[in-house]
């Protein structure tokens, strides 16, 4: 249970990784798992709660790394009736540092698992299909084997972001797992507008609001979309920190009751600066910037009626907040639930993280 | 709901010429919500938010100034290049336009409340003016806030004595983050007041503070800021930002709300109009309020709100709406529409390289004899300018010359030294020859000095020292005791070598201890 010991070995495994042929060579990017390991570590720092940090070996030899928090005081007096575990899927780009504002707050009443996905973070980074539906089924499934390898009977899963649309495939597949789906600023919900269907509503307003585009926008979204979504703080290279730092300042902003220096940007610039392999697994579920290629909103009546839903939306988020509306018609209405964070950014929990860890609480309560 | 208990902020981004977006807000925000604008502690801007900020404040009739925006942009788009054609002069443009709108008193409203962000030229920092002595002062304000460098022009100008560029540089969105500021961006992305693109993109850009997601159509959006489309697509805009901020008010329950002193609107004209549209809009309002806090009904109201939103469009305030109407009509003369024909437009493309020199020079003539006036004071700061670069050229190019002659000392003295091994006479010996003989060697000692000199110029010859030095070893009888070469001495010799080179003094003893 001591974070120490169990990540000591753990380092050896990152310098083995690193050695290949060209690790004599200086890299071009400012980064590596070690230095990923280290800022984590820092930000990880923070946790008071009993911290339990591991790589968790999936049977096709990936890795995922997994963090459990667990709250000593109350394991003891809960022993006869044991809570089902709040499991936390972060978005894109993302991480398990990203949740240092819930994860202990959230883990006081129940244990708490946090996990990079599949390609992201500290998870090793396979080769992913270029066809969405593989890509989908490559994501669900390391998740179903990490809950086997951790030997998790149910869960209340939480996914944010690119975690959100993995979370509602995943509780599609394994319903029974699934005590409470919740879903944060979704993305991959809505269907991508036809250029037919506007046509056939047709309003004044509808014309106005999407002058059309010159050609040279679609040249150049033609072309951006040959590259990975993050390339250029990959191509930046010594750049690619400092890139970060300018145009995400918010993540900085964010965390600021927590850290005053770069933590945070350099954590995400060290989990996206890496071969890209999660990266391009999302690319392939989505086309023409950001539209998912099997949008959840079709799929969304799959999920059992009787499993309850959340979905929680940042009032200030660019995530439109009708998909969870559509959801909510479309699902039967006493199990689906749909939640603003007023003050919220797409990145809810870090930004209203008292109300959002109060509102997940609830949400968990009402489960056992 | 918006907290209206703690004083609030409005903030609006700079955008170039999508600025006619924060008219459409503004617009709307008067006349849905007038205690909001009113009771606001600060309104701020940067770049074309800074335009906008300011009629608020002082209550410039926003039709005028939504006129006055698409007025630009046809100047702008008249030209052949646009607005990098030489004979547009935004700067004066827009001097005139804000003399002409603003109120002589302006200063007086504006004094405290009105923030415009600019940056500060000499350290490239965030500068927030909210203080005016008089009404040249509000307008110079928001030269400088819209001053982009290059394409505005190359010398900034000057406010209170101290010269600023865009504000859009430094903080394009000024005092965002107070959880009090409702921040207005033309962008799509993540601020109270922005179009909502119907894109799922993960991707999210902060530019100085304004979130830009990263969208088609924000890049045509982005494109369009410097380079002015269509006045019927700019109309669109104004809609577009009228229409968000009314979803706004709808989403935070301001819309049929009371503010506590809602006595005058500041819109002066036109004001029976939107009274009468503001209360229709109240009575159908009304039912929505109650639903409003549910959020299991969430679908059944935004259904709603999203059909009075289409019924209020058709009545965008009416002053604002005659204006811009007014503004798009292109008076469409004979020469001009024959201008606008195929061929003709070919011609005029195919004179360009002989009509563009003359009308540059035209223009820049023009230019200068506006110019005279502030002649004397710009000549004054280039001069500083160039000054301040020219001294840190000579700080940097000495610094490097020096750390290249220190380098090359050591290098050459240990060289030196070590070749001079197997000889077994070390150049500290000689040294101490010259020192002890000085009548016969001082003339050597020049020689060397000159020979430093020149290697220092030309870069290479490491080894004539070397040289020289073995020449000097067979002339002098090798019978000088062996022990001087032990290098502490030797180190102490090349002190009393270089103390005769004052110029590389302090960099030598650095290097050398």
């Amino acid at each position: 249970m001591d974070p120490a010991t169990t990540t000591a070995p753990m380092q050896n495994d990152c310098e083995a990784e690193s050695s290949s042929v060209w690790s004599w060579w200086p890299s071009w990017r400012p980064t590596s798992m070690s230095l990923l390991k280290t800022t984590e570590s820092k930000i990880l720092a923070c946790i008071q709660n009993d911290l339990w940090s591991r790589f968790v070996t999936l049977p096709n030899r990936d890795r995922i790394w997994t963090l459990t928090l667990t709250n000593n005081a109350v394991r003891k007096s809960a022993e006869k009736a044991p809570k089902t575990p709040l499991v936390m899927v972060h978005g894109f780009g993302g991480g398990v540092g990203l949740w240092i504002r819930n994860i202990d707050a959230l883990s006081r009443s129940r244990p708490v698992y946090a996990f990079d996905l599949l390609g992201f973070g500290r998870s090793s980074r396979p080769p992913f299909p270029s066809d969405a539906a593989q890509a989908e089924e490559q994501f669900v499934n390391s998740i179903e084997q990490w809950r086997q390898s951790v030997g998790l009977e149910n869960m209340i899963l939480l996914g944010h972001s690119l975690g959100g649309y993995l979370a509602t495939s995943y509780a599609i597949q394994y319903p029974s797992r699934v005590s409470h789906l919740i879903l944060v600023d979704p993305w991959g919900f809505p269907e991508r507008p036809q250029p037919q269907t506007q046509e056939g509503q047709g309003q004044g307003s509808e014309v106005v609001k999407r002058p059309p585009l010159p050609r040279w926008v679609k040249v150049i979204a033609a072309v951006v979309s040959l590259f990975n979504p993050l390339a250029v703080i990959r191509a930046a290279g010594p750049w690619g920190p400092g890139l970060v730092n300018r145009f995400r300042p918010d993540f900085k902003m964010k965390f600021e009751e927590l850290f005053d220096d770069d933590t945070m940007t350099q954590y995400i610039y060290h989990c996206n600066a890496q071969t890209p392999s999660g990266e391009v697994g999302f690319r392939a579920m989505t086309e023409s910037l950001g539209w998912a290629k099997r949008p959840m909103l079709e799929r969304v009546h799959q999920l059992p009626p009787s499993m309850p839903l959340t979905m929680l939306y940042g009032a200030r988020s660019w995530v439109d907040s009708s998909s969870g509306e559509r959801v909510v018609q479309i699902r039967d209405q006493a199990n689906t639930k749909l939640l603003l964070i007023d003050d919220a950014s797409h990145h809810v929990y870090a930004d209203q993280p008292v109300e959002f860890n109060k509102v997940v609480e609830n949400i968990c309560n009402s489960v056992n | 709901m918006f907290p209206l208990d703690s004083p609030w902020n409005i903030s609006f981004a700079g955008c170039g010429f999508l600025g006619i977006y924060h008219v459409g807000v503004a617009s709307c925000l008067l006349e849905q919500a007038p205690f909001l604008v009113q009771n606001a502690r600060h309104i701020y801007g940067a770049s074309a938010g800074a335009l906008t900020a300011t009629a608020l404040v002082t209550g410039v009739c926003l039709g005028e100034a939504g006129a006055g925006i698409i007025d630009v942009a046809k100047e702008a788009r008249k030209r052949f290049l646009g607005p990098m054609h030489p004979s547009f002069n935004l700067v004066k443009i827009m001097r005139h336009m804000l003399r002409r709108t603003l109120p002589a008193d302006c200063h007086y409203e504006a004094n405290g409340r009105l923030g415009i962000s600019l940056t500060r030229v000499t350290d490239g920092e965030n500068v927030l003016v909210s203080h005016f002595n008089n009404k040249e002062e509000v307008v110079q304000a928001c030269v400088c806030s819209a001053y982009i460098p290059v394409y505005c022009g190359l010398i900034p100008p000057t406010l209170q004595g101290v010269r600023y560029v865009d504000g859009g540089i430094s903080d394009n969105l000024p005092q965002y983050e107070l959880k009090n500021t409702i921040t207005v961006s033309p962008f799509s992305g993540e601020s109270d007041i922005c179009p909502r693109d119907t894109s799922t993109n993960i991707h999210e850009l902060r530019f100085t503070n304004t979130s830009i997601q990263f969208t088609l159509t924000n890049l045509y959006r982005v494109s369009r800021a410097l380079f002015p489309p269509d006045p019927m697509i700019m109309k669109g805009m104004c809609k577009q930002g009228y229409k968000d901020a009314l979803h706004f008010l709808n989403r935070n329950g301001l819309l049929n709300f009371n503010g506590p002193h809602r006595d005058r609107p500041l819109l002066a004209n036109g004001e029976e109009n939107e009274d009468y549209i503001d209360d229709e809009e109240q009575e159908n309002n009304s039912d929505e309020e109650e639903e409003k806090t549910d959020v299991e009904e969430g679908a059944v109201m935004v259904l709603c709100s999203s059909s009075i939103e289409e019924h209020i469009i058709e009545h965008l305030p009416h002053t604002l709406h005659k204006a811009l109407i007014e503004a798009c009509m292109e008076r469409r003369s004979l020469t001009q529409s024959l201008s606008n024909l195929f061929p003709v437009r070919m011609a005029s493309a195919m004179m360009l390289p002989y009509t563009l020199p003359l009308e540059s020079a035209m223009s820049m003539t023009l230019r200068l004899l506006e110019w005279l006036p502030d002649l004397q004071e710009d000549v004054g700061w280039m001069h500083e300018q160039i000054l301040k670069i020219l001294l840190h050229v000579l700080r940097q190019a000495s610094k490097s010359i020096s750390q290249h002659v220190s380098a090359r000392f050591c290098f050459q003295l240990e060289l030196h030294h070590y070749q001079s091994l197997p000889s077994r006479i070390s150049s500290t010996s000689l040294l101490s020859n010259w020192v002890n003989e000085s009548s016969s060697s001082v003339l050597d000692v020049f020689m060397r000095l000159d020979q430093y000199k020149r290697q220092l110029l030309s870069g290479g010859l490491c080894f004539n020292m070397d040289l020289q030095g073995s020449f000097k070893a067979q002339q002098v009888s090798p019978d000088k005791s062996p022990s001087s070469v032990l290098s502490p001495e030797g180190l102490t010799m090349d002190r009393v070598c270089l103390d005769i080179l004052p110029a590389a003094v302090s960099e030598e003893t650095i290097s050398s201890s």
